[in-house]
């Protein structure tokens, strides 16, 4: 059973180091090998969000990602400081950042079910899911 | 964390070869590689991904940026992609409805230039 905090600089080079620690943490969590990509991708993205966030915002406070694991699931989420947004109401179609953000939700939401981006308490976004784990 | 670009040019097109991971912090040097292509009149491009690790949404904002600008010049951006890792980005988010996709850069190459 592991807890781990894992708090970045809000820079886009550190993002590549949330990917590694977070291959690690599902490996010696013992997930599928699958399921370890798709969270390697999702952690990203969401990380990628949020420096991007903070950059565009002036915010000059770091990023948090927070694993629990539980018996049967584990919980990651992903905290920032930056604006705040509305995750269904993109448009695509303005800007380029607006473009990428929108890809990046989808595949937030299509590779981790049920994955919630909302606004926190406080300043900024959370991106939250749960990936269940085998029972042995 | 690097990533390696190599150009080479057929005589109808720029194939771009890329190495490594694709994020938001090795994307800005893939954006400036095309539009430097672009702006040197190259219009017709391959980018072969056979060698990506990794793609993120950053990667894909860039590739859809520069097939804006092959398109406003008459030209054509296709990749080359056969991991399923990768081809799974690019269904997720529609994109393989917006980008031809080939298997080799030999076929991309032929088959654009049609």
């Amino acid at each position: 059973m592991a807890d781990v905090e894992l708090s970045i600089p809000a820079r886009s080079a550190y993002v590549g180091v949330v990917r590694l620690a977070i291959g690690a943490l599902a490996r010696a969590a013992e997930l599928d090998e699958d399921i370890v990509d798709d969270l390697r991708i999702a952690v990203s993205e969401a990380c990628t969000n949020s420096v991007l966030s903070h950059e565009r915002s002036g915010v000059d406070a770091p990023v948090t990602v927070t694993w629990n694991e539980e018996p049967s699931r584990l919980l990651v989420e992903i905290v920032d400081e930056g604006a705040v947004y509305d995750a269904d109401g993109l448009d695509a179609d303005d800007t380029q950042a607006e473009l990428r953000l929108s890809m990046s939700v989808a595949m937030l939401r299509s590779l981790m079910d049920g994955c919630e981006i909302a606004p926190r308490e406080g300043p900024g976004m959370a991106t939250r899911f749960t990936v269940p784990r085998r029972t042995r | 964390m690097e990533l390696g670009i190599d150009v080479s040019k057929t005589d109808s097109h720029a194939v771009v070869d890329v190495k490594g991971e694709i994020d938001v912090y090795t994307a800005p040097k893939l954006r400036e590689k095309l539009i430097e292509l672009v702006s040197e009149g190259s219009y017709d491009v391959v980018v072969n991904l056979e060698g990506v690790d990794f793609l993120d949404s950053t990667g894909l904002g860039v590739l859809v940026g520069a097939l804006k600008r092959v398109k406003a010049h008459d030209g054509s951006l296709s990749l080359v992609c056969t991991q399923d890792k990768i081809l799974k980005i690019f269904k997720i988010t529609g994109l393989t409805k917006v980008f031809p996709i080939h298997a080799s850069v030999a076929e991309a190459t032929g088959a654009s230039s049609e």
